[in-house]
């Protein structure tokens, strides 16, 4: 599996050499006859043994090969969309008491107002046979309710977009840890020889976002630098500096890459050192790439039956439904870890319009690839996870009775919701008190739902480290976590 | 999983093989030492619970202390010096009772191997003489024989002569040139200074060249990018706002600094603590810039005094990972589990810098400021005038030139406007949709009627086929009111009310399912309803412009009282769009706003072909009042309108439209730098007069007060008295102090890393206890005492690293050093590592010529793919490339957006925190990085337009080619390779003209070239082939 010869540093590829110059006298041939076969069988070896933690991966049989992270950056209300507190209309207007709040800190935009409840602004139902509940943003996600599990319990300890995105996507609310898809690029590689292993969309969207998305969400952190996840941008050019120049036909660069191999092997010859082993390869890997991703990238060949099913906003390139096409695709074609950035859940104002339009820009793509990867037969491997870096107040931001009024941020509990890759569809898991407030029963912590990812890709969280400034980094960090057995198929 | 198990097992063989030489050779098979040899085994396995940590201390022992490690434990100890049976370490270690057994399978922590238990069983056996980590003894030069030989070459022959090894020979003469050219200015050797090293005749010309790179202005550049890494230093705030602040005179003084070869102590001292020296010059208050270039945070609703706080810490973190080599971000939640260094300890440095004059404010918020005038921005300034001048004149001449055809133009204007000039195409539509069960219909007058159900929110899409061949620049929108209407306004809702939040245009092309945006760039409306101020970012349902975004909760609506009447927008596109027979215009116009059922009733689409400069709301296009005029000739035209006539035509006139970008391009660059050309504000350190309290706070809790705490330095480190330890400048004392037994090693190990890409410490971040214990103990100490001893005298050292004879050695690996040593740590060879990204830019730079190598000012913005800022934004920051030679400035001066690291760098310190470990992988994006960035391809371009011009034949330029790139002739092989790939290459874009014009056209159009373009093209592509070749990016 670990046939990733990518991913191989200075020092490993130097040990590597070392080692192949050694197989090479031991098998009686010369450097150069060595097959390429045989090289990369040795790569293998090296990759799985010689960097910290990974070599005993998988621990045990994974449940999920794939991981499709539908980040809902902002923080999406789960009051609206999910978390049916009917009891909150008797509520309305009254001040949200001291029992309840316990002390909990509100950002400094309501630091200053009465936190006065505000009944949800959606009305919900019942659907599947499950009976999830769902509000009416989220038309389509009725239909899919028996295949996902929602968790309801989610908990976060930022209350600040920045700290808290850092901390839903790298375990940790300061900046410097790896992502999670860099670190299961960097524990499990890749099934996929021409293409990263980790791919990051965000939808194009016309508006200036009030929170940008930095690009060490999808950064590797102290972990090497190839783990990070590399962005397919919705322009001619789906990865930076991917498309050689206008007037290079590919016949001169073919010939261009020959030429600059045979130079390189001269160096090699010269200077023995194995690193220009690894550059030659990976020029071979760019020319690939040059290849696969447009060819990734380009839709013109799915049927029209796929538009219908993701919506007419799947038909323009960049947009979260075109990327939810975009990345089934990539899990067609061996990607480990696709995320997608939608950005704009920010809502503290104006939620019946504001929110609303998110909902329309996500509900059916979302939904839409649950289902496509149903029909395809790729949700059993693949775990598909939706959800923000928290959730929304129960007290209305502005006049909660206006149409004016949003809400704060709320990192106590927030909704996400997985399906597939081994999570038990067709379950609600944990709830909230009765003010969507506080987590009344079975509470998952942010790093519950890392050590829970990570379990389904064959992943012990304890075990899987690495040595960064005299310590051994994991995802799940310091604190106590546990994989959330419950919610497991 | 893996192909081959019996390969993995070979492997993993292979591997303790290789790797045993080297950590041998760090103990002495004989008698363990304990601050080398026992404590990394100690720490490692079992600090983490028995360790300086009280909280997470378990069974109340601790194995740092002897007096802890040996008490009695009730009949037993553990640790019994002389006694290793005795001593229930040793029998817990290698007990087979997984209950037993330590350290405990449960925390992960791997169990010691056989030779580590053999040094424990040793060391107890000796005695258990406990000593200090070695970092923490003060360093003392080693004792050598009085030899002609250098120290460095002394201490390295020593190592490897007890390992049997020989050292490499001397690299090649052009070799040796590059290296040293690379590590002591970050740029190739010019080909004067190749010749010089290489001649036979000059014994001491590579002490010559020394002495030139090191008095070379470049210097100072190169050892500044290693201190901005380490600085954080960055041109934006990062964060959720990531403003722009302008501290690149500090980067200056850092420069300048180096240049200057200012002590380090005194660079230490002037950047902790520069503003509390005696009389402190505007340049010393710079200085402490240093702890200011931290990420700052404006997010709104975010605790500016959380903000402070986590700047303090990372203050902190930053010194001890710069100056102390320790991980002191470890002591912010708790006692450091490894290194002798308690929390109390940790937010007692805290206190010296937390009375900084700040708020925990970013952007134009974050005092202390400094005002200060660079000496550098003149330079930059008066290149972007000329610049300006320059392209100005050409626009011009542009226009001039163009007269005639405006003149033949207006003729055929005067005719086709004879009979009427009508600007506006109403659209005839080919489908029409609502998102709802509403319908649409369109009416004779080709306006569109809704009827059908009137949900609370709705979006209609019109879908149309404008004339083949024709072009849009821009959309008309009129909303027109109905009698079937409520009140008879142009709403369908009760109120009569409309909005529109969000207007978008696409092209659907027939037998394609994709549809393409097309950019709006700005909209006018004859009728907006009054915004309140301060709204923008709420309910404000007016302003016309807000319909080019995706924001429901603003959009285009007018006032009640004027709801009767009909009403007009026009939107203009950012580009003119060429129909083609094909395709299809459509039109979507959203309303999701919270005005329930505030859905147009009536409108009507129309499009122009008229340049959208003139597209307005409130008068009349030009050609309209041509048409008006209808003159007989030129003559009778009034000026007015001739002039605006001619606006209209040169808007559209390619050859003038491209000498005005690029004219507009170099006045808003040369606007950029103007801005900064008086005083700026430079964040710098500032105490205030009234100190803060400073306290432990519990679990590393910004607002979680423990108790109150003075300031202090780590006593396992250097124990100073509370006297001394009072003020920054007093922090800084100590850590410059000869006393102290970090400092200098640190930083002699980073100059080391500068010269042979890793450290003699290979974690130059760690020194403490997990830290990596060097192979040349002797080595690092004895130049930690020069460096000291020479006056803290940079270039000295740096003089001295790269004069040894093991900095001079050939970097080819041999088959025994790559079994034994393939990290290089013994030395046995010289260092060959990849360059750092920023210095590929700025060598490719050179060798072609490019290079402009003015030094300072404000930062320059090298070539970066379009969109990337925007992306990130979603358009609130637009990245717009350096104009003329400020483009080919070197990357040191690239501004820097921290939450979007330049995408031409690979393998960078990201400047979030603190980072002084060089990252180097190996990667396909690095490959297609330099196969495609515009500055590589111009760098290729300008070797291809200077091979061309010469007379000789394809060989000799290839030659000339490599002396350029590698500093070397190209050898028999590699003219072999290259020239039958030339003459293919320059066959193909003789043949294909136009795809050698594409090739060349990009970057800068001044240096298009419009003679012999198949062979620059060909060309091109060879030196392209050439800066990327192994050889071209790597320090040999």
């Amino acid at each position: 599996m670990n046939n990733d010869h990518r991913c191989i540093t200075t020092n490993e590829g130097a040990r590597l050499l070392a080692r192949r110059a050694f197989l090479g006298r031991s098998a009686g041939l010369s450097l150069g006859a060595l097959s390429l076969g045989l090289l990369e069988n040795v790569a293998a070896a090296s990759v799985s043994n010689v960097a910290s933690g990974r070599g005993d991966l998988p621990h045990f049989a994974p449940r999920a090969n794939n991981v499709i992270f539908l980040t809902q950056s902002g923080g999406p209300s789960q009051i609206e969309l999910f978390d049916h507190k009917p009891g909150l209309h008797d509520w309305a207007g009254v001040e949200l008491p001291d029992s309840v709040r316990q002390g909990q800190r509100v950002t400094t935009m309501t630091a200053n107002q009465k936190q006065l409840i505000m009944p949800p602004r959606t009305k919900f139902g019942r659907y599947g046979q499950s009976g999830a509940t769902l509000g009416e943003w989220l038309p389509f996600h009725w239909k899919i309710a028996d295949d996902v599990c929602f968790v309801k319990s989610m908990v976060t300890d930022q209350i600040n977009h920045a700290p808290a995105m850092t901390k839903f996507l790298t375990g940790h609310q300061l900046v410097g840890r790896p992502s999670m898809g860099a670190w299961a690029s960097y524990g499990l590689g890749s099934a996929n020889r021409n293409l990263p292993d980790y791919l990051v969309l965000i939808s194009k969207m016309n508006r200036p976002s009030d929170q940008p998305l930095y690009d060490y969400y999808w950064g590797s952190g102290f972990l090497p630098s190839q783990y990070q996840g590399v962005q397919l941008r919705a322009e001619r050019n789906p990865v930076l500096y991917l498309q050689d120049p206008d007037g290079m036909p590919r016949g001169v660069r073919r010939t261009m890459l020959d030429s600059l191999a045979e130079l390189n092997q001269m160096r090699l010859e010269e200077t023995r050192d194995p690193e220009i082993d690894t550059r030659i390869r990976q020029y071979e890997m760019a020319w690939r790439m040059q290849t696969s991703v447009p060819e990734l990238a380009d839709l013109s060949n799915e049927p029209e039956s796929t538009f219908d099913l993701y919506g007419p906003d799947s038909r323009r390139p960049g947009s979260y439904a075109a990327n939810c096409i975009m990345a089934r695709r990539m899990i067609e074609r061996g990607v480990r870890f696709v995320q997608l950035f939608h950005p704009d859940w920010d809502h503290h104002s104006q939620l019946n319009s504001w929110c609303v339009a998110r909902c329309r820009d996500t509900d059916q793509p979302s939904a839409a690839l649950v289902t496509d990867l149903k029909q395809r037969g790729l949700l059993d491997e693949t775990l598909v996870i939706w959800g923000g870096e928290f959730g929304r107040g129960v007290a209305g931001q502005g006049d909660w009775q206006s149409t004016d009024a949003g809400r704060d941020h709320h990192p106590r509990c927030f909704t996400i919701w997985m399906a597939g890759g081994g999570v038990r569809p067709g379950m609600t898991y944990g709830a909230t008190d009765d003010f969507s407030f506080n987590v009344a029963e079975n509470p998952v912590h942010v790093r519950d739902l890392h050590a829970t990812v990570l379990h389904l890709l064959g992943i012990d969280h304890q075990r899987f480290t690495y040595r960064f400034q005299g310590l051994d980094y994991k995802l799940t960090g310091v604190e106590e976590s546990r994989v959330v057995e419950e919610i497991l198929a | 999983m893996l192909h081959s198990p019996r390969l993995f097992r070979w492997a993993t063989l292979l591997a303790l093989l290789v790797a045993l030489p080297v950590s041998c050779a760090a103990g002495d098979l004989a008698a363990p030492r304990f601050g080398r040899d026992v404590l990394p085994i100690l720490s490692d396995r079992c600090f983490h619970c028995h360790g300086p940590d009280e909280t997470h201390r378990e069974a109340g022992l601790r194995l740092d202390v002897r007096e802890a490690a040996t008490a009695d434990l009730g009949g037993y100890a553990a640790i019994v010096p002389g006694d290793p049976d005795a001593s229930e370490i040793l029998q817990r270690i290698e007990s087979d009772d997984e209950s037993m057994v330590m350290p405990p399978t449960d925390s992960h922590r791997k169990p010691l191997a056989a030779h580590e238990v053999d040094i424990l069983r040793r060391w107890i056996a000796g005695g258990a003489m406990w000593g200090k980590h070695w970092a923490f003894e003060r360093p003392v030069r080693p004792s050598m024989a009085a030899a002609d030989q250098h120290p460095i070459d002394v201490l390295v022959r020593r190592r490897l002569e007890q390992l049997g090894l020989s050292p490499s020979n001397e690299a090649e003469p052009h070799t040796l040139a590059r290296r040293v050219s690379f590590d002591l200015t970050g740029l190739p050797p010019t080909s004067e200074q190749v010749a010089a090293v290489d001649a036979d005749d000059a014994t001491d010309s590579y002490e010559q060249l020394v002495d030139e790179l090191l008095s070379s202005p470049r210097f100072g550049e190169r050892m500044a990018m290693w201190w901005l890494d380490a600085a954080r230093y960055s041109d934006t705030d990062g964060f959720q706002i990531d403003a722009i602040r302008t501290n690149w005179p500090w980067r200056d003084w850092v420069i300048d600094a180096f240049n200057a070869n200012k002590p380090f102590d005194q660079f230490t001292i002037e950047q902790l603590a520069g503003d509390l020296l005696p009389n402190a010059t505007a340049e010393q208050k710079l200085a402490t810039c240093f702890h200011r270039n931290h990420q700052t945070n404006g997010e709104g609703g975010r605790h500016p005094e959380e903000s402070r706080v986590d700047y303090v810490i990372d203050r902190v973190n930053t010194t001890g990972t710069v100056w102390l080599g320790l991980t002191l971000g470890c002591c912010q939640c708790h006692s450091h589990k490894f290194d002798p260094i308690s929390q109390r300890e940790y937010y007692q440095l805290t206190a010296f810098f937390n009375s900084i004059d700040e708020t925990g404010e970013a952007g134009r918020r974050a005092k202390p400021y400094l005002d200060y005038q660079s000496p550098y921005v003149a330079e930059i300034v008066a290149q972007a005038k000329h610049l300006a001048e320059q392209r100005g004149a050409h626009q011009r001449a542009a226009s001039e030139a163009a007269e005639p055809h405006f003149q033949r133009w207006l003729e055929d204007q005067i005719v086709n406007v004879q009979h009427g000039f009508e600007p506006w195409t109403p659209l005839a539509a080919e489908s029409l949709k609502t998102a709802s069960r509403a319908q649409l219909q369109q009416q004779p007058d080709l306006s569109i009627v809704a009827s059908g159900p009137n949900p609370d929110q709705d979006e209609y899409q019109v879908q149309c086929k404008p004339t083949a061949g024709s072009t849009i620049t821009a959309v008309r929108l009129e909303v027109l009111p109905d009698a079937s209407h409520p009140l008879k306004r142009i709403g369908r809702g009760p109120t009569g009310e409309f909005a529109i939040t969000t207007f978008k245009l696409q092209v659907a092309k027939q037998g394609q399912l994709q549809v393409r945006d097309v950019p709006l760039a700005s909209a006018a409306a004859d009728s907006e309803a009054p915004v309140p101020e301060g709204k923008e970012n709420s309910r404000s349902y007016g302003r016309v412009g807000h319909l080019l975004f995706d924001d429901p909760r603003n959009g285009w609506a007018v006032a009640s009282e004027v709801l009767d009447q009909p009403h007009t927008a026009v939107l203009r596109l950012r580009e003119p769009l060429e129909m083609e027979d094909d395709e299809r215009l459509q039109v979507i116009m959203i309303q999701l706003s919270d005005i329930y059922q505030a859905n147009v009733g009536r409108f009507r689409l129309s499009v122009t072909d008229q340049p959208a400069s003139v597209v307005a709301i409130d008068q009349t296009m030009p050609l309209e009042r041509l048409a008006t005029l209808a003159p007989d000739s030129t003559d009778d035209i009034p000026e007015k309108l001739l002039g605006e006539l001619r606006q209209q035509f040169l808007a559209t006139y390619e050859p003038y439209r491209q000498a005005k970008r690029r004219a507009d391009a170099a006045r808003q660059q040369l606007r950029t730098y103007e801005s900064q050309a008086g005083e700026v504000k430079v964040m710098v350190m500032h105490d205030r007069e009234q100190p803060r309290d400073t306290f432990v706070l519990q679990r590393g809790v910004w607002d979680q007060h423990g108790e109150q705490v003075t300031p202090g330095v780590p006593a396992a480190v250097l124990e100073w008295p509370q006297e001394k330890t009072q003020t920054r400048l007093d922090l800084a004392h100590w850590i410059v102090s000869p006393d102290n037994p970090l400092t200098a090693r640190v930083v002699a190990n980073q100059l080391w890393q500068i010269c042979f890409g890793a450290g003699l410490v290979r974690t130059p971040e760690d020194f403490g206890l997990q830290g990596e214990v060097p192979v040349h103990p002797e080595l690092l100490d004895w130049l930690a005492v020069e460096l000291v001893e020479s006056g803290w005298d940079v270039k000295h050292v740096m003089r001295l690293i790269v004069t040894s004879e093991t900095y001079q050695q050939s970097s080819k690996f041999t088959p025994e050093l790559l079994e034994q040593d393939p990290e290089n740590k013994l030395l046995a060879r010289g260092a060959r590592f990849r360059l750092p990204s920023w210095m590929i830019r700025d060598a490719a730079l050179q060798a072609s010529g490019l290079l402009d190598e003015s030094l300072g000012g404000p930062p320059m913005m090298p070539y970066q793919p379009r969109g990337v800022w925007e992306a990130l934004f979603k358009g609130r920051f637009t990245y717009e490339p350096s104009q003329g030679d400020i483009q080919f400035r070197r990357t040191l001066y690239a501004f820097w957006r921290r939450s979007s690291t330049p995408t031409y760098l690979f393998d960078v310190a990201p400047r979030r925190t603190c980072e002084v470990r060089p990252r180097r992988t190996n990667t396909p994006l690095h490959a297609l990085t330099l196969m495609n960035d515009l500055s590589q391809l111009e760098a290729a371009r300008s070797l291809a337009v200077q091979m061309v011009a010469t007379e000789s034949p394809p060989a000799e330029r290839i030659d000339w080619l490599f002396q350029r790139v590698l500093s070397r002739s190209a050898t028999t092989a590699e003219v072999a390779t290259l020239e039958p790939q030339l003459t293919a290459w320059l066959a193909e874009y003789r043949q294909s003209p136009d795809e050698a014009r594409m090739l060349l056209d990009f970057g800068q159009p001044e240096r298009n070239v419009d003679q012999q373009m198949a062979d620059t093209a060909a060309y091109t592509v060879l030196a392209s082939l050439v800066l990327n070749l192994d050889e071209a990016i790597t320090h040999e």
